[in-house]
């Protein structure tokens, strides 16, 4: 029947049980590809953030109904959590196709990944035997709904976990050409005050190298306020790793919409150190800076050309 | 928080409405073809069976033999050869069918090697992708100023059709080169690149399969792997320019959001603090997102307008950090 055909070919894996023979099916399907394609990976991809956002507000309500102190929902418990996901639908998927299809539950199991890794083989095939396509309107429904719950379910651990590595190439180009373009207007202003970076002590060598370079061509307050900025980080860099480890899911990331910076705003929970100087749940770090100095510091993140890859790792934007 | 899930809806109902329209269509164009194909071959059976004397079972069991032989007609499918290719088809999605694992094995092999493979794959060609589309966009900057424009500049629009034309060039180049390896039509040659390329991968055709061309002719082989992975990355080029920014968006878009409430909330630090964050967010890093956000703060629109206009805001953020 061509309702199942239709389905499986926009989502992409498709059995080939059925395939256009006429060449106007051909030519058709070519185009119903090219545009259902990307519309159906942006939906799924949309569908499955709205889940995560979901997931990670049950998730957050129910540590502050479990009364734990931290009630912050990190990434590895959102991984854990779609994981687990992932599991359960292809186990529901194998008992009821095990059960409707007449196969053993191992084979069930597999054509369930199959399916919905989109691979679709086609050696095992739903809806195929006794007419079902016709006879048995409920167990078609189901087939379609599981399929498109277990896609947005796959698609949401995707998204959570896949999606940032399929932009870091991109992230790191507009990084880069920022930097660039902030030297070279430095170097255009010329003369000026730099900040104090030269004089920090602390950090990667390449912050410092960077922030003298910077704090030397510097001249307008914007420079002089990156330089600063370099300047805390590197003295900072400890609170700098340890508060985006810690603050990377907790709390609201911004990112920069237009990748013309891939450097995100991070703006402190309450969960973080207050205005005065007092340091909170970080007692083991012994760190040079201020709670003032702090807070700018993990309110600004810094672009830099100079972090390392690390560090480049962990200012991922985080799909929730 | 409601935007997006709006956007989400309507994407959904897109979905299912395009779902609908397809299957409307489909029908319209192959269920003819199909019951006319299923008379023919009612037919030819019937014929078979006078012809032969076969009785029912007999002749089920034959059509049985004739469906498994077809994968060993092809050749041997699982020297290295076929399980290069099964693999490949494996990770990148494909998935023709024309071999599947036989064995409980082979089957359980293959989920843990999707599981690694897929994602891996994936980030490999949007990598690859976007390198792909970092030398296209300084081929195109060259080329505009050896043509002596006074300011050369690529525009997303220029990339868009150069992805486009290379995804139109690699699949026409396939077709021509399917369809004289394989003795297909340059449609269905050219079909059979576009169903590989998406990675849907039907299996109604599928290269390498005549004349044991696995193990006889390696040059050909070669030709069809290098094809199948350098064609993705061109369509992963593509996508990455024209489609990931929308698979991201859709992750962006919360966060943004989910700022604004949070500013007003009385554990947050005090308002020059905040103001002061926010200022030097915005002054480091031009985003739209600061300038929509944030009415009080506009980020520097050009390296121009950075210095001069900003003079007076640095003191005032120097105070709060």
């Amino acid at each position: 029947c061509a309702h199942n055909y239709v389905l499986f070919s926009s989502v992409q894996f498709s059995y080939g049980h059925a395939a256009p023979s006429t060449d106007g099916g051909k030519v058709f399907c070519m185009f119903y590809a090219l545009l259902g394609i990307p519309l159906t990976l942006v939906m799924f991809q949309s569908l499955g953030e709205r889940i995560n956002t979901f997931v990670k507000y049950l998730l957050h309500r129910a540590k502050r109904g479990l009364g734990m102190r931290r009630a912050d929902v990190s990434m590895a418990n959102m991984v854990l959590i779609g994981f687990f996901s992932c599991i359960s639908t292809l186990c529901i998927g194998a008992a009821a196709f095990s059960y409707y299809e007449h196969w053993t539950f191992f084979q069930a199991y597999y054509y369930c990944f199959i399916t919905l890794t989109t691979i679709g083989f086609g050696d095992y095939v739903a809806l195929q035997k006794d007419q079902a396509l016709q006879t048995q309107p409920q167990y078609v429904a189901f087939s379609f709904v599981y399929i498109l719950t277990g896609l947005t379910v796959i698609g949401a651990f995707l998204n959570l976990v896949v999606l940032r590595f399929m932009t870091m190439n991109a992230e790191d180009e507009k990084r880069d050409a920022e930097h660039r373009a902030l030297l070279t207007r430095n170097g255009q202003a010329g003369g000026g005050g730099g900040a104090g970076g030269a004089s920090c002590g602390g950090g990667s060598a390449h912050t410092t190298d960077t922030a003298s370079s910077t704090a030397a061509g510097g001249g307008g307050g914007f420079r002089n306020v990156y330089a600063e900025v370099l300047h805390f980080q590197s003295m900072c860099s400890c609170l700098w790793y340890k508060s985006r480890e810690k603050l990377q899911y907790s709390i609201p990331m911004i990112i920069p919409r237009d990748l013309s910076t891939s450097d995100t705003c991070v703006e402190q929970s309450h969960s973080s150190p207050g205005g005065g100087g007092r340091y909170s749940d970080t007692p083991s770090h012994r760190c040079l800076c201020s709670g003032a100095q702090r807070s700018a510091i993990s309110s600004v993140s810094t672009g830099l050309h100079s972090l390392s890859t690390f560090r480049s790792l962990m200012k991922r934007r985080s799909s929730v | 928080m409601r935007k997006q899930s709006a956007r989400t809806a309507a994407l959904v109902l897109c979905i299912l409405s395009y779902l609908l329209v397809g299957a409307a269509v489909f029908d319209a164009l192959e269920s003819e073809a199909e019951s006319g194909r299923k008379r023919l071959l009612a037919q030819k059976r019937s014929e078979l069976r006078r012809k032969y004397g076969f009785s029912a079972e007999d002749y089920r069991e034959l059509e049985r033999l004739a469906l498994q032989a077809e994968p060993h007609r092809a050749g041997s499918q699982w020297k290295f050869a076929g399980s290069f290719y099964f693999a490949i088809t494996v990770i990148t999605t494909i998935g023709y069918g024309h071999a599947a694992p036989g064995t409980d094995s082979g089957k359980a092999f293959c989920m843990f090697y999707a599981l690694l493979g897929i994602p891996l794959t994936l980030v490999t060609f949007q990598s690859l992708g976007e390198r792909l589309n970092a030398l296209v966009r300084r081929l195109l900057l060259a080329a505009k100023r050896c043509l002596g424009l006074r300011r050369p500049r690529v525009s997303p629009e220029n990339m868009a059709a150069a992805g486009l034309l290379a995804c139109a060039a690699t699949l026409a180049l396939g077709a021509a080169a399917f369809a004289h390896f394989e003795g297909w039509t340059f449609f269905h040659a050219y079909y059979y690149c576009f169903i590989t390329l998406t990675t849907i991968g039907f299996g109604d055709f599928v290269a390498l399969q005549n004349d044991g061309a696995l193990q006889r002719k390696p040059p050909y082989v070669a030709f069809s792997f290098l094809y199948i992975l350098l064609g993705l990355t061109v369509i992963g080029a593509f996508l990455n320019l024209v489609v990931l920014r929308f698979l991201a968006a859709a992750a962006d878009a919360p966060e943004r959001a989910a700022r604004p409430p949070r500013r007003g909330a009385p554990e947050s630090r005090g308002p020059a603090q905040r103001a002061g964050r926010i200022a030097i967010s915005c002054r480091l890093h031009p985003l739209e997102l600061c300038a929509r956000d944030n009415p009080g703060f506009s980020p520097p629109a050009s390296p121009g307008a950075g210095g001069g206009g900003r003079a007076g805001r640095p003191p005032a953020r120097r105070k709060s950090i």
